[in-house]
């Protein structure tokens, strides 16, 4: 930390790594990133953008209790792990024994956590400036300490552990559940560690990105990767690759530019950004074949 | 002296013994008692919705079944079952090649396939005259290729039980003759196959045995024995809907 702060003093990186939340946000935006891309093409996999999403906003109701129990407003963790985890493996509990289609079942259990949250919220912005919300809601790296980026560092290592040991079979359990267990995979618990891992990584983003807002950095990258790959390894590295592009410039942009924008806010742009051009691209692919093959 | 033709089947016997299975109170399996015997080729047949996946998944140890199923395994252990279909999305960049890696090894596909599996997924792509379709996407590939490739995972590591669960519709000419003579190899090495199938000319063909399954068991026996123009026209007759 102090060399890069020297290097900036003395012009050699730009000027405002001089200052800590600076560094702090972008080294969490190029540790986010590729996680978020990696698990990205998961979710897109076994098509559970929705469920991402249902957890991004239990990581409201979340923050809501963290502050009615008296925890710090801005790092709330506890709070935020114990009912994000509780809440997705409700929802996967819930999910193994009933007969309800999945969308229906999310969106269930996203309206209860929302309805929870609201209720909450009332006696919440009686404590402290609703405005504080604004922050976990849509992310804002002004608030980024050494706490978020050592909490970020120990979830991302888990996630890139079980991540890269477990990604084929997290595949293979949803491409066919009965082949995966003849084969010896434990389908039921695979369930369960991705969706652990999506909200330990949902609740580790919530400071940069915001609650509502890492979903989209779970499906955008990933949707942008499969508009321009045709294999696993493109779609792999093309959406770490979109997503920490879009952590780095949804955070360096606006910040250089002086623009008064939410950092998730921000990053969810360029993501979206990337999404519009591989779409382009890859309609003209498909409207001129020989552009294909360039 | 053993000769090659008397060696001991390298598959098991399965015993099924009034095997039951409900599920949320609809009766899908009753009192299925039969016997495949080691390094048969036995044949499932039946209606659609006669309970034959069911019966597969009960034997796989899939589903809450009652009654006893018994594998007497003689030699190897490995199982290899041929699902129905893969249910993922079929825009997905996820090649044939791709698929055959997350089938053989724990380092992501997307990284590399290692060296010592890519022999052996070429090999059994060959197999089934898909070897030169390995960069082809999976969501691109026909019903019958799709069907081929479902094979091919099924032979690595090579199986001493083979479960095929065919569907009814969808397999070309060209993908039915290419399993057909594989069948044919893993019959020569006595291994054991449970074929859920739908082409009564193949059955009778091949087979040596065939149960036809609705509910219970309406027949079973080898297929010169049981498979009457008769006996057919009953299993599958009773559920034709047409006037």
């Amino acid at each position: 930390m102090p060399v890069v702060q020297r290097l900036a003093e003395s012009g050699w990186l730009p000027e405002s790594l001089k200052y800590a939340f600076v560094f702090n946000s972008l080294v969490a935006a190029l540790i986010l990133g590729p996680v978020l891309g990696g698990i990205g093409t998961l979710v897109v996999t076994k098509r559970l953008a929705f469920f991402s999403q249902a957890i991004g906003n239990a990581a409201l109701t979340g923050v809501a209790i963290g502050i009615i129990l008296g925890e710090p407003y801005t790092s709330p963790y506890v709070s935020l792990f114990s009912f994000c985890i509780i809440f997705g493996m409700a929802m996967v509990f819930t999910k193994n024994r009933t007969k309800m289609t999945t969308d229906t079942l999310i969106a269930v259990f996203l309206c209860i956590s929302l309805a929870i949250g609201a209720c909450i919220l009332l006696y919440v912005t009686a404590k402290v400036n609703v405005h504080v919300l604004d922050n976990v809601l849509f992310g804002s790296i002004l608030t980024v300490n050494e706490l978020d980026l050592n909490v970020l560092f120990v979830i991302s290592f888990i996630c890139i552990f079980c991540g890269l040991g477990f990604y084929n079979r997290m595949v293979l359990s949803s491409f066919n559940p009965n082949l995966a267990r003849v084969r010896g995979i434990k389908v039921i618990f695979l369930d369960y560690l991705f969706i652990l891992m999506v909200t330990i990584i949902t609740v580790a983003s919530v400071k940069i990105i915001g609650a509502i807002l890492v979903e989209a950095l779970l499906v955008i990258p990933a949707a942008s990767a499969r508009n321009l790959s045709r294999s696993m390894r493109g779609f792999f590295f093309y959406s770490a690759t979109f997503s920490t592009l879009s952590c780095v410039i949804g955070i360096v942009v606006p910040m250089e530019l002086e623009i008064p924008v939410p950092s998730g806010g921000a990053i969810i742009l360029v993501a979206a950004f990337f999404f519009a051009v591989t779409t382009a691209i890859m309609w003209l692919k498909r409207a001129y074949p020989a552009l294909g093959k360039i | 002296m053993l000769t090659k033709n008397e060696d001991p089947p390298r598959g098991p016997s399965i015993c099924f013994e009034m095997v039951g299975l409900s599920l949320s109170n609809i009766t899908i399996l009753q009192d299925v008692s039969f016997t495949v015997k080691a390094g048969d080729m036995h044949c499932l047949i039946g209606p659609n919705g006669g309970g034959k996946t069911s019966l597969i998944l009960s034997l796989l140890g899939q589903m809450p079944h009652t009654g006893r199923i018994e594998i007497n395994w003689t030699g190897g252990t490995t199982i290899g079952y041929v699902p129905q279909v893969l249910d993922f999305d079929r825009t997905l960049p996820v090649t044939v090649n791709n698929f055959m890696t997350m089938i053989c090894q724990n380092m992501p596909a997307f990284i590399r396939t290692r060296k010592r599996y890519k022999d052996i997924i070429n090999n059994a792509l060959r197999l089934v005259s898909m070897d030169t379709k390995g960069e082809r996407r999976l969501g691109k590939l026909s019903g019958g290729e799709m069907q081929r490739v479902l094979f091919a995972q099924a032979l690595i590591p090579f199986p001493d039980l083979l479960i095929l669960d065919e569907p009814g519709a969808g397999i070309d000419s060209v993908g039915s003759r290419v399993i057909e003579e594989i069948i044919l190899v893993l019959k020569k090495q006595k291994v054991t196959m449970v074929w859920i199938n739908h082409d009564l000319k193949q059955v009778k063909q091949m087979a040596d045995a065939v149960t036809c399954i609705h509910k219970q068991v309406l027949f079973s026996g080898t297929p010169d024995e049981v498979l009457t123009t008769e006996r057919v026209f009953q299993a599958f007759g009773t559920t034709s809907t047409g006037p």
